[in-house]
């Protein structure tokens, strides 16, 4: 029982004595744990949920959706599809109306559906709230319904006519909201007819199952087929619909992906760097406890003892910011069924973080209790972990700048390792903010010549390309939190490691603003080297990832910005650190008692 | 045993008078007969700065010293143009008490009793203030200190009087912590 | 350089610590003063205060005609570069610049070019007997090697004073004789000197000897005077 509270008291002092320290090794761990986090909880991959809705509802293997002319009121039947060799049976037609749904804030295009309350043959929608059509309700797709954040109950305007909504259900009649740039709704065959009325346009749809549900091509390609129905038609197989549901579904995933890696790379530097400055002080801690009689043993269980609390301190963090943020990246599967929203954070996202939390921890620990076990324990106290690096031509060099770039050159070129890891992780903020950006800038090009043309009911990247630049930017901006808190904390550690110099330049003479800007010179400079790699690896990774560049364009100026940008965002990180570090006592730096 | 040189207390009137241990003087004829002035010339070398007032006489007196002794004896030697001079040697009971004189082992007193009584009888009489004389003292010692030091650095590497010097630094830095204890404890008992 | 009743504490109420209590100093242009006391009587805080580095909780230090408390910290640190030097008892040579760019950093914090600056640490070099350890790095050279380069690093910029805390501290007895050569060099050449030590060597090359005990003067030695019938006194010749 000693032997524990020994332990505690060792663990507590230490955790006192250096509160900053402990402090953001505990944000970074946080961080990384919550990026961790969201990576496992949107990892889950739609299982083939359109299959399951399809036998669900009965799904058709090819739709129609025809317009008639304006004044052409004939009634439209589907007899002459059934006589197209290879049908195995017709639903419809159904009355359709393009209507607007509005309400407070929102206006979106939808296809309003008649259809009866019996069930039909092919395409029924599967009811997952609420009830089928009756008068004056409408019933709304799960897609859009999710989107616009309706419920059963609510009034919705259809073309200024006001509806309850009676309930919501999923299809595959056509591509989920927003993978379909216009939502379904479906109404009662007299509130359809009613509302097409007021257009000018008569629309239709047509549901067709064929014996051979792979064989849409071959219909496709039948004259008699593509002649059946009256006014302008489209087609569409259900192969087609599949692939355009997935495609939203597949770009969110990849931009999580892609996400994902970048904040794992990230993560990784940044416990790099947390880890690398404390095992100096670690090492001479692993001497002191050694010269005061503790056994290796005892040693080893302080240090991870040390390291275990706050790894999880900070993982129990991250996991409450995971579970905070996860909303915000909504689930990419809604509107299939199979896939209901998955809980952020199951059980066993919150062991893996746990584990990962203890694994860093564990690591920490390693290499200096091992070290200090093995080598003398006078060693252990007198030598710094590393000495620090002798560039000689660095510092001929910095001997012509100004004061603050001589002391920023100096910094960077005393502890190389550190630096690389510091641009690293700006880099790869870097790299995410240029992907963004030039997915943005794709997105508006395809939007800007979407508006050109009218809505015809196919799929437009406008939606899908917004959801995904939504996605994006999140994940940017995490990924620059993190790196910004990484360069907090490298920040930090250069002026505990470099406090005796810094101190004995300002009795040499700098003033404290000189070794201020000193400081925060030598992150600028990991950032210029970020930034000059970041940019040209952002357009390369969003190339990779698919998207073309040459089709986005993004324009030369915003893409150069991006290097005084970074600069100034770590300039804002840095200045806090800099300026305490530069009016530490000097002194108490230099005082040899 | 004093120190190389000592004061000869012969008499409130007639002051101080050199004398050179004897047995110095001995062992530096141990390898071969001298002339006195050689003699003087190899002390002076090896006192440097400190063997400033010793002079021809105070050597020819101790050789007389020890001529009546029988442990050196005397030879005329003529010269062409010079007036006869004396060259000393060992004798055997010489050379024996030399060898004894190099293997004894004492030390002249490190105990500064002297002081230390002084300050005791002062504190008990009341006569004077020992931290007052302690500081005077100091004074003094550092003064002497400065001057050796001097010495010492304006010596050339490897001089053996360096040597001496040092041994002096040293001593007067021991001395000079010893005063330092004092006026701790003189200071505590005062107040 | 005069400081007048100064006072430094640290912490407060029960856990106060007077480091420096009321102390009063003139130093004369050329003159070598030491200050000698037990360790943790405040030499060092006195040191710090004179120079510049901390604070005062009160009273007042004036150099030529600054009076270094009200100075904000970067004009201090300006005046520290023109017209001040510290070596210190650990050397604080910074590790991985060689001795001559250790001894040419003041004159280039200081604005000068770098030409300059390195012609000068190599001049200050030769003076001090290290010409040929130019280029070896502080783990290359001996403990009173080090210190020396320290103390050509003080005087890059020409100082009015040079400021010493403890500077044979962390010397042998060897290497103490080096950098006493020098100290008497210096002061022979007229440079200001304010040097703490509990080394009596280094306390007797100084002119003037203060001796502090928790926080205060105590007393005040002069050593000027003396000849060289003193040192015979002290051997016992006497004629």
């Amino acid at each position: 029982m000693g032997r524990l509270l020994l332990i505690y008291r060792l663990v507590a002092g230490d955790v006192r004595r250096r509160p900053v320290q402990s402090a953001l090794l505990l944000v970074v761990i946080a961080t990384t744990a919550t990026t961790l986090a969201l990576g496992l909880a949107l990892r889950h991959v739609a299982q083939n949920p359109f299959a399951r809705t399809r036998a669900a509802t009965k799904g058709p293997d090819v739709v129609f959706e025809g317009q008639l002319r304006a004044g052409d009121h004939r009634t439209v039947t589907a007899g002459a599809l059934w006589k197209v060799p290879g049908v195995a049976a017709v639903g419809g037609p159904f009355p359709l109306a393009f209507v607007r749904l509005t309400d407070p804030g929102i206006d979106v295009a939808v296809n309003a559906e008649g259809r009866t309350s019996a069930p039909a043959a092919i395409n029924q929608p599967l009811v997952t709230a609420g009830q089928w059509v009756l008068r004056g309700g409408a019933v709304i797709e799960e897609g859009l319904a999710g989107a616009l954040g309706l419920h059963v109950g609510d009034r919705i305007h259809l073309r200024g006519q006001s509806f309850r909504v009676a309930g919501i259900a999923l299809q595959t009649e056509q591509a989920f909201y927003p993978a379909s740039s216009s939502g379904l709704v479906w109404v009662t065959p007299g509130d359809a007819a009613r509302l097409a009325s007021r257009s000018d346009r008569l629309g239709y749809g047509v549901d067709v199952k064929l014996a051979n549900p792979a064989a849409t091509d071959a219909f496709f390609n039948s004259p008699a087929a593509m002649n059946a129905l009256p006014g302008t038609v489209i087609g569409k197989s259900w192969q087609s619909i599949q692939k355009d549901d997935y495609r939203v579904v597949t770009i969110d995933q990849k931009a999580m992906l892609i996400g994902g890696w970048l904040l794992a790379m990230l993560a990784i530097a940044s416990i790099a760097v947390v880890v690398g400055g404390r095992m100096t002080e670690q090492t001479r801690r692993v001497g002191l406890l050694k010269a005061v009689g503790a056994t290796p043993r005892l040693v080893a269980v302080v240090l991870l003892a040390e390291n275990l609390l706050l790894a999880l301190a900070g993982a129990v963090v991250g996991l409450l910011g995971a579970w905070l943020l996860a909303p915000s990246l909504s689930d990419p599967g809604r509107g299939l069924l199979g896939t209901p929203p998955a809980p952020p954070l199951t059980l066993t996202s919150v062991a893996e973080v746990a584990l990962a939390a203890m694994a860093v921890a564990m690591a920490a620990t390693i290499v200096p209790a091992v070290r200090g076990a093995r080598m003398s324990t006078i060693r252990a106290l007198n030598d710094p972990a590393r000495p620090p690096h002798r560039r000689p031509r660095l510092i001929a060099v910095s001997a012509r700048l100004p004061v603050p770039l001589l002391l920023g050159v100096r910094l960077v070129a005393r502890r190389t390792r550190r630096t690389v890891l510091a641009s690293v992780s700006l880099a790869i903020a870097v790299t995410m903010v240029v992907a963004a950006i030039t997915l943005q800038q794709e997105v508006d090009v395809r939007e800007q010549g979407h508006n050109a043309i009218a809505l015809t009911g196919l799929l437009n990247s406008n939606s899908v390309g917004g959801r995904a630049t939504h996605v994006v930017w999140i994940l940017g901006a995490v990924l620059v939190v993190l790196a910004g808190i990484t360069v907090i904390f490298t920040t930090w550690a250069t002026v505990i490691d470099a406090q005796r110099p810094t101190a004995l330049a300002r009795a040499l003479g700098a003033t404290p603003r000189q070794v201020s800007a000193g400081l925060t010179t030598a992150q600028l400079l990991a950032g210029v080297v970020a930034a000059c790699i970041g940019i040209p690896a952002g357009l390369g990774l969003y190339q990779l990832a698919g998207g073309s560049v040459a089709k986005a364009n993004p324009s030369i100026v915003l893409l150069i910005a991006v290097l005084p940008c970074t600069l100034v965002a770590v300039g804002l990180f840095t200045f806090l650190p800099a300026r305490a570090g530069a009016r530490r006592s000097v002194a108490d730096a230099l005082r040899s008692e | 045993m004093g120190g190389v040189v000592e004061l000869e207390r012969v008499g409130p009137l007639q002051g101080y008078k050199l004398r050179i241990v004897q047995e110095v003087l001995l062992a530096l004829l141990a390898k071969e007969a001298s002339h006195g002035y050689q003699l003087q010339a190899r002390l002076a070398l090896a006192l440097g700065p400190l063997g400033g007032a010793l002079n021809a006489g105070h050597v020819y007196v101790t050789l007389g010293r020890l001529e009546k002794a029988g442990l050196v004896c005397a030879r005329r030697v003529g010269q062409a143009d010079r007036p006869d001079r004396k060259v000393y040697e060992l004798t055997a009971a010489g050379r024996e008490r030399v060898h004894e004189w190099l293997a004894d082992t004492s030390w002249p007193k490190p105990a500064p009793a002297e002081f230390h009584l002084k300050l005791v009888a002062a504190a008990a009489a009341g006569l004077a203030d020992p931290v007052r004389l302690i500081d005077e003292q100091r004074g003094e010692l550092l003064r002497g200190l400065r001057e050796a030091q001097r010495a010492a650095l304006a010596e050339p590497a490897g001089s053996v009087a360096g040597l001496l010097l040092e041994g002096v630094v040293l001593r007067l830095q021991a001395d000079l912590r010893w005063l330092e204890e004092c006026a701790r404890y003189w200071n505590a008992t005062k107040g | 350089m005069s400081a007048q009743a100064l006072c430094k504490e640290y912490g407060k109420g029960a856990g106060l610590v007077r480091a420096v209590h009321g102390v009063t100093l003139e130093v004369e242009l050329g003159e070598s003063v030491a200050v000698v006391g037990p360790s943790g009587c405040g030499k060092s805080t006195l040191l710090y205060l004179l120079g510049g580095l901390e604070r005062p909780t009160s009273g007042s230090v004036r150099l030529r005609d600054s009076s270094l408390e009200r100075l904000p910290e970067a004009q201090l640190a300006r005046l520290r570069r023109r017209d001040l030097g510290f070596v210190f008892q650990a050397f604080h040579l910074v590790d991985e610049l060689t001795a001559v760019e250790n001894v040419e950093l003041p004159a280039l914090l200081a604005g000068a070019s770098p030409h300059a600056a390195r012609v000068r640490a190599r001049e200050l070099l030769e003076r001090v007997g290290l010409a040929d350890r130019a280029s070896h790095l502080p783990s290359g050279l001996s403990g009173g090697q080090q210190q020396r380069v320290a103390i050509a690093r003080a005087l890059a910029n020409e100082p009015l004073v040079v400021f010493a805390d403890e500077p044979t501290g962390n010397l042998d007895s060897a290497a103490t004789t080096e950098v006493l050569r020098l100290f008497e060099e210096l002061h022979a050449n007229g440079q200001t000197l304010v040097v703490v030590t509990h080394d009596e060597r280094i306390a007797a090359t100084a002119d003037r000897l203060i001796s502090m005990r928790d926080g205060a003067f105590v007393d005040e030695t002069k050593l000027t005077g003396g000849s060289s019938r003193r040192l015979s006194a002290m051997t016992g010749l006497e004629v």
